[in-house]
């Protein structure tokens, strides 16, 4: 997958669960933007999950703030 | 047989009747089946590797696993050793680790606990979490890389009166504060909860849960009942519930359920989130305890759920509000089986001046049912004198499942424990032998079915600029019409904000809540410099804060008007613009 279809990727889960009109670029804030509590945190982390078809190890996290770095975890899980 | 006297000895009894035990799906739906006898073995396995490790008897050790089989091995296995079990919430995947490290760093501190038990994964995220509970380290360690043990049953005698459980509740600053439950407690608490789960002939109570094993409603609830209950339990993890509530609504169909409890939250996002196509084929009409607890209810969301599923069977009379918390073990009072959920309408301005005056056009809030066998409850002013039946007071409770104490704080355990009667922080009513809850005076925040320390949102504002340091009320209420309590921050702008930064301030507040503590607020309002009610000392006074911003009485003191600031009333529309959309048919 590109780096473009990923975001698309990205793109539609937030649309489709969490907001349909948010901006979703490479540089949006995850939490700050998306406005993620907890609950909206796990629903993203669950639907880009099955998005993908890939798993997210607890540990993957570190150092995931923006779409971007999103779409570099994902990449780097074989999506 | 006598009865069991510890959970260990509800434990092995419970191994030997064959069938019983845990159905656990993992996220794809998968179920596994767990009988008792099996988390007996594995928790042997464990109790004799704690042992070998060198944990004392009666000390605690903290448990960090996703909702699964390791966990109850884990469990079981720290009590079979004479320890003291403490679960804690694992890390959420993506969220900030941070505000994980220090919050679980402080829990762990609190118990002085010597050993975290955790999921491999998860176990090597924890390494700033124990370091955050210097002084005293403890050890973490993942099940299998605890030593070997002797073989042969590890045979600690273990007592009524030992300490069977630490579950966490929220204080006023920003550690939790470990309520220490006894065996007698816990088993007591289970005894109560079952005397409500009457058998039919061929119609066994069967429980469905999805709630966190760190939560009291979950663990105490859910699983120690189980125990000593013919027939399985079925768990999913919260994970499983948040992502897809569906999946609730389809277990309980799938395997039978009777009984599943929930936080009012969840029973929204049930309804709201939940599309028809996910329920093909599902049967929700042998459900006959929806039991609703954990936060303030909003009566209209249960009904809004009960009409939602009635097409898939649902019987909207199962819907049952109850009362409870974390220093009773559970439950206190309990809606009766056979009643479906009732309500009360009262005036408003009555209540505002703590009396009971009916109305049927007031505000509506739901009757929680009686006390639970051998529960009392008592409603007082502040000196703890009883109050006549048309008076809003403190609601104190006596009963055998109540806490032995906060572990390590006898300070604090005497401020809300006396003569046996536990003052719970909340106010209400007794209308006809019926709790109603109408508000609290404990400063704590509850949302989602979790409490919150207010000082930990006020904390996450430190430095922001434009805001007077320290001079923010965090506060969480129902509004009549919401379906729980919203989140809402009362902050003083400072002297020397300008106009241009105090337009853009709600929004950075928010933002500074949601990084650092990982909350939505709904709303923020800015005040000018003075305004927030103090004590003498200089504390904040929340409560009275949020009381007189809901009377519109909330106003700075007249000598510092400055023009500028003075009747700045900021509503942010931060949240409301970018908050959840109900997703129904979508």
């Amino acid at each position: 997958m590109t780096d473009g279809e990923i975001l698309d990727g990205i793109r539609e889960v937030v649309h489709r669960h969490l907001d349909p009109e948010a901006r979703i670029a490479p540089d949006t804030l995850l939490v700050e933007d998306l406005a993620l509590d907890s609950l909206r945190l796990l629903t993203l982390v669950v639907e880009v999950e099955n998005r993908f078809r890939i798993c997210l190890a607890e540990g993957d996290e570190a150092g995931v703030r923006t779409v971007d770095d999103l779409i570099r975890l994902l990449r780097a899980r074989g999506a | 047989m006598p009865d069991p006297s510890t959970l260990c000895e509800a434990l092995v009894r419970a191994a030997s009747f064959p069938g019983t035990g845990l159905r656990i799906l993992d996220r794809e739906g998968h179920a596994g089946f767990h009988a008792w006898a099996e988390v007996e073995a594995g928790a042997r396995r464990v109790a004799s590797g704690v042992i070998a490790a060198g944990q004392s008897p009666g000390a605690c050790t903290a448990l960090v696993f996703p909702t699964g089989i390791a966990f109850f091995e884990a469990f079981f296995g720290v009590l079979l050793a004479g320890g003291v079990p403490v679960p804690l919430y694992p890390p959420v995947r993506l969220g900030r680790m941070a505000e994980y490290h220090t919050r679980t760093g402080a829990m762990l501190k609190a118990v002085r606990a010597d050993l975290v038990l955790a999921e491999p994964r998860i176990r090597r995220l924890l390494g700033e979490t124990v370091a955050a509970a210097a002084p005293r380290v403890p050890r973490c360690l993942s099940p299998e890389d605890l030593p070997e043990g002797s073989p042969g049953r590890p045979d600690r005698p273990v007592a009524a009166e030992d300490l069977g459980l630490v579950q966490f509740s929220s204080g006023t600053t920003g550690v939790p504060r470990p309520v220490a439950l006894t065996h007698r407690a816990l088993l007591a608490q289970a005894a109560i909860l079952e005397s409500f789960l009457v058998d039919r002939p061929g119609a066994i109570h069967a429980g469905v849960s999805w709630l966190p094993l760190y939560h009291d409603m979950g663990l105490v609830g859910c699983v120690f009942p189980a125990l000593t209950r013919p027939g399985v339990l079925t768990l999913l993890g919260p994970e499983v519930f948040v992502a897809r509530p569906a999946t609730w609504l389809r277990a309980i169909s799938r395997y039978g359920g009777t009984v599943s409890p929930a936080p009012a939250f969840a029973y929204a996002l049930a309804a709201d989130r939940v599309r028809d196509e996910e329920l093909d084929g599902v049967d929700l009409s042998r459900w006959r305890l929806a039991l609703c607890g954990a936060e303030p209810i909003g009566p209209a969301v249960l009904r809004r759920f009960g009409e939602r599923f009635r097409r898939w069977g649902f019987d909207p009379g199962a819907l049952k509000p109850v009362y409870g918390l974390a220093e009773a073990a559970l439950a206190v009072t309990f809606t009766p089986p056979d009643r479906p959920m009732s309500t009360v309408r009262l005036d408003r301005a009555a209540l505002a001046r703590d009396e009971v005056r009916p109305d049927p056009d007031g505000v509506e809030l739901a009757r929680l049912g009686p006390p639970v066998p051998g529960f009392a409850v008592r409603v007082t002013d502040a000196e703890g004198h009883d109050l006549p039946p048309d008076r809003i007071g403190r609601i104190r409770i006596r009963g055998p499942s109540l806490l032995a104490g906060y572990l390590h704080l006898p300070r604090e355990t005497a401020e809300v424990l006396r003569d046996g009667w536990l003052d719970t922080g909340d106010r209400g009513f007794l209308d006809r032998g019926e709790l109603v809850v109408t508000g609290r005076d404990k400063e704590i925040l509850v949302l989602k079915g979790r409490k919150y320390p207010p000082a930990l949102v006020e904390q996450a504002l430190d430095g922001l600029p434009g805001l007077r340091a320290g001079c923010a009320a965090a506060v969480s209420h129902r509004p009549e019409a919401a379906d729980a309590e919203r989140l809402l921050l009362l902050a003083e702008t400072s002297r020397d904000a300008a106009d241009t930064d105090v337009a853009a301030l709600p929004d950075a507040c928010a933002r500074a809540i949601l990084a650092g503590t990982g909350l939505l607020v709904d709303e923020v309002v800015l005040l000018a410099p003075g305004t927030l009610p103090r004590t003498s000392s200089g504390k904040i006074r929340r409560r009275e804060a949020l009381a007189a911003h809901l009377a519109g009485t909330l106003s700075p003191p007249d000598r510092v008007t400055p023009l500028s600031v003075a009747g700045w009333y900021v509503r942010s529309a931060w949240a409301f613009t970018r908050g959840p959309r109900p997703g129904r048919g979508s």
